[in-house]
């Protein structure tokens, strides 16, 4: 599930990763992206931390804390700013961890996939 | 008081004296101490005159002291003389004085009696005294003294008698100390009812008043002291009440630089209350009121917030108005009517008071508004760099990092086909990443995402990671503070880590933000070259106008070899 607001981006990394192996689902906003994660099951959410109702780190708390049935997604922060912008908040949010979205690619994805069972 | 009254009256006193030390030569060894005690205190009197005259020239009282101290010395004078007709004028004029001193009580300060009743008891007082001085001299042969053939003849003798003479001396000294009484009865009252300066004014009087009870019950009841203390030191007493006026007339001629004083010690925006304590103090009137016209017509107000009528002023006070004031009036000690130069002073002095208080005040008002506007324009300076950096992420950012993913993406399909366009665009992306990396480092100097993610706790911990020297974080307080408080904190740790990268050659830094009521202290500590100073043009000015900005301020400690300490203090609600 890729959540971001920007379609200029969303559209880009759909193409990327699709040509990567994934399956894609897009989501626009925080709460647009907690519905599809109820409806959808991803295994795993490529959540941009600037979005224009809720930031992603509130997103990443609100999904960490639905109660799941079965495996929980494995939450990816992203953002055009570089992890240091945010000092500890990354390290603090229930997040898997930060991929800056320049560095963006499948195998990057799936080294997080292979380290969160 | 004009010159020629002055010279009349210091010519006078000279004359009198001289008179009398003329008429009393040569000097009796019995007589001598006593002779020379009257002269003195006649003396005092003539000065205090004088004093008086000179003090408050609308009063009387410089004619009634005038008049004490000649009938003091004059009928001795006369007695001194050896002249049947001056010895008779002399003899029963040797007690008037005493007359003439209750007048002087009573009168005090202005010199006017105040009722008809206190002029009936000042008649009766000196007629009772003229008239028990004759009686007695009816009586007294001058031969009783033990001077025979020598004496001066007695024109009053109407027959020779110790027994009668006895008797009319043992009525008049009883009537004597019912009128002293009478007269000491009325001063108290007087004191009583008097208030600031009127009561200050009576303190010369108290002491003639105690001197005259005093020795009117010494002499009458306790006769059998030798004659040299009756006669020669009791009247050595009467030289308080003069001396004292004349001390305070000398510091009350002091009085109009007390003035002057009293406005320079006062301390800039002193309060109203405060002037009129300082004024108060200055003119010796404690009972000084300085009230303000209240808007809309609603009379005046004095600083303790008592209503106050400045037309018709409570009876006993007087009123002056102060200068360019808008309506404020002085309110004063109806006594002080005597002093009109020392009225005016003070009136001018408090006009300048409040003229300069007024001045303060609009200064005030205005370095507050260049306070205010100073704050506005930094604040919507950092308002005007969080949105730039905002734009720069939402906008030309957000591209960039599209631009190299579709780079990327565009170099995978090519890869296989062509491998030289793929080079070509890979090329490409590392360009567009290179801009990237530019961009944020251009962003983060227009202002610290950071900052506005986490606040100082992960703002200065990012500054503290990225600073080259090594730094250690005593203390952040958590939290978010407004953002002006945080923007200029974040500054000042900014600012001085640079600083010591740069300029100090130091092996450690420190940095210590600290909650305290009402601010946040900041502090940037380390351990190299020192020797820096926050003027002539460097970044530390620019960061003290920073921290001004927001009402705080930078210290700067930086002895050379020492090491360097920052410490901006920034108040933080």
């Amino acid at each position: 599930l890729i959540v971001d607001d920007h379609d200029g981006f969303r559209r880009f990394a759909r193409g990327m990763l699709e040509a990567a192996g994934f399956t894609v689902a897009e989501a626009a906003t925080g709460a647009e992206a907690t519905e599809a994660v109820l409806a959808v099951r991803p295994g795993l959410v490529l959540l941009d931390i600037a979005l224009p109702d809720f930031d992603g780190f509130e997103v990443a708390r609100r999904l960490a804390a639905v109660p799941a049935e079965g495996p929980a997604p494995v939450v990816v922060l992203t953002s055009t700013r570089e992890a240091r912008d945010y000092g500890g908040r990354i390290a603090a949010s229930p997040a898997a961890g930060f991929l800056p979205k320049d560095q963006l690619s499948g195998a990057a994805l799936r080294r997080f996939l292979a380290r969160d069972p | 008081m004009s010159r020629w009254l002055r010279a009349a009256l210091i010519g006078g006193a000279i004359a009198a004296v001289g008179c009398f030390v003329w008429s009393s030569w040569p000097p009796n060894s019995q007589y001598a101490p006593i002779e020379t005690s009257f002269a003195i205190v006649a003396l005092s009197f003539m000065v205090a005159g004088i004093a008086a005259w000179q003090r408050w020239p609308a009063s009387r009282l410089g004619l009634l002291f005038t008049i004490v101290g000649y009938l003091y010395l004059v009928p001795y004078i006369l007695v001194n003389l050896a002249n049947p007709v001056a010895w008779t004028i002399g003899n029963p004029a040797e007690g008037i004085y005493g007359a003439a001193l209750a007048h002087l009580g009573l009168a005090w300060p202005s010199g006017r009696l105040r009722s008809r009743f206190e002029c009936g008891v000042i008649v009766a007082d000196y007629v009772q005294n003229i008239a028990f001085n004759t009686a007695s001299t009816m009586f007294w042969n001058p031969a009783f003294s033990g001077c025979d053939a020598r004496c001066p003849a007695n024109l009053l003798l109407v027959r020779s008698s110790r027994p009668a003479w006895n008797a009319v001396n043992t009525v008049e000294g009883f009537v004597g100390l019912v009128m002293t009484g009478i007269v000491l009865t009325l001063i108290v009252r007087h004191w009583r009812s008097a208030r600031g300066w009127s009561r200050r004014a009576m303190i010369p009087l108290l002491w003639i008043g105690t001197a005259v009870g005093a020795e009117d019950i010494l002499t009458g009841s306790l006769f059998h002291f030798s004659g040299l203390v009756t006669y020669a030191l009791l009247p050595l007493v009467l030289l308080a009440g003069p001396a004292l006026f004349v001390i305070s007339t000398v510091r009350a001629r002091t009085a109009g630089g007390a003035l002057g004083t009293a406005i320079v010690d006062l301390e800039p925006g002193a309060s109203p209350g405060r002037l009129r304590d300082a004024l108060a103090r200055a003119l010796g009137d404690s009972t000084l009121q300085l009230a303000f016209r209240q808007p809309g017509g609603a009379g005046h107000l004095d600083t303790s917030g008592q209503a106050v009528d400045a037309d018709r002023p409570d009876s006993g006070r007087a009123v002056v108005a102060i200068a360019g004031s808008d309506g404020a009036v002085l309110v004063y000690d109806e006594g002080l009517e005597l002093e009109p130069q020392l009225v005016k002073l003070t009136a001018a002095a408090a006009s300048m008071a409040l003229e300069h208080a007024r001045l303060q005040a609009e200064v005030q008002a205005q370095l507050e508004q260049v306070r205010a506007s100073r704050a506005r324009i930094v604040e919507a300076g950092d308002a005007e760099r969080r949105r730039l950096e905002r734009d720069l992420h939402d906008g030309a950012q957000q591209r960039l990092v599209t631009l190299s993913l579709a780079l990327g993406m565009a170099r995978d399909r090519a890869a296989g086909a062509d491998p030289e366009l793929a080079a070509l665009i890979d090329s490409a992306g590392k360009e567009a990443r290179e801009a990237l990396t530019e961009l944020r480092e251009l962003a983060r100097g227009i202002h610290p995402a950071v900052l506005t993610e986490t606040g100082l706790t992960g703002a200065v911990q990012a500054l503290v990671e990225r600073s080259p020297v090594a730094t250690t974080i005593t203390a952040v307080p958590d939290g978010r503070f407004p953002a002006a408080v945080e923007a200029t904190a974040y500054f000042v740790v900014s600012e001085a880590l640079a600083n010591v990268a740069k300029h100090a050659m130091a092996d450690a830094a420190q940095v210590t933000i600290r909650r305290r009521p009402g601010r946040l202290v900041v502090e940037v500590s380390d351990d190299g070259a020192g020797g820096a100073r926050a003027e002539a043009g460097s970044g530390l000015r620019g960061l003290a106008d920073r921290v001004a900005s927001v009402g705080g301020v930078l210290r700067v400690d930086s002895p050379l070899g020492g090491g360097t300490r920052l410490e901006a203090d920034i108040p933080c609600p």
